[in-house]
């Protein structure tokens, strides 16, 4: 885990990694959070909406923007504050998501950064976009 | 810019991050008389304010305003 500090934090850094969204996570999601829409669990039914087959649940691929934040850009230091999210394209079972997130501001005043993310797919399709906010827990702002 | 068009500019700022077009602070106003003026808010309010002048607020700045006439000053300054 990336232990950053505010201080550390440069317009441009960068830091990317890989997931697969299987089988195993959409059914993990699907139990944790009770959403059982057909469009992810019917392949009938979404290739009767014009979909390829079953979606991924988009917060489940854009949960990894927690992962991004938490773990790695900052990291340990972290306190997501805003996620917000466009989705641009869906993710079917087994698609392998290039999670990338670049920093893309920072305030000296608030202490916190944004971070421009984007999730892209195994055929270079990106699927979702984000901006996150993120202040640092590592020092209190002054009173 | 005039402190009257800079209060303008401000209202605006707020009736956006509020998300409440009735919104309408004065020199004088402070968190206790705007509801949901709280420390998180705040934060968006500076960097929404920081956006909208093209400015940036110093960081003791953020936590020591005692009113938003206080705010105004500080923007008449820096731009």
């Amino acid at each position: 885990m990336k232990q950053y500090r505010f201080e550390d934090m440069a317009v441009g850094m960068t830091h990317r990694f890989t997931v697969q969204l299987d089988e195993e996570r959409q059914q993990q999601f699907m139990r944790l959070t009770g959403d059982t829409n057909p469009l992810h669990e019917d392949d009938c039914f979404a290739k009767g909406r014009g979909f390829e087959g079953r979606v991924v649940y988009g917060m489940l691929a854009s949960s990894y923007y927690s992962t991004l934040a938490g773990v790695f850009l900052p990291g340990e230091n972290c306190l997501l504050n805003e996620c917000k999210i466009v989705y641009t394209n869906p993710v079917y079972i087994g698609d392998e998501l290039t999670v990338e997130g670049t920093v893309s501001d920072i305030r000296e005043s608030t202490r916190r950064i944004r971070i421009a993310g984007k999730m892209t797919n195994q055929h270079g399709v990106v699927v979702n976009t984000a901006v996150i906010t993120v202040s640092f827990t590592d020092r209190k702002v002054e009173e | 810019m005039s402190r009257e068009e800079i209060l303008e500019r401000v209202n605006g700022v707020f009736r956006e991050v509020f998300d409440d077009e009735t919104v309408a602070v004065t020199y004088e106003s402070t968190a206790a008389d705007v509801e949901g003026w709280d420390s998180l808010r705040h934060i968006t309010l500076i960097e929404a304010i920081e956006d909208e002048f093209d400015m940036r607020f110093k960081m003791n700045e953020v936590t020591g305003m005692k009113d938003v006439g206080e705010m105004i000053d500080i923007i008449s300054s820096r731009i």
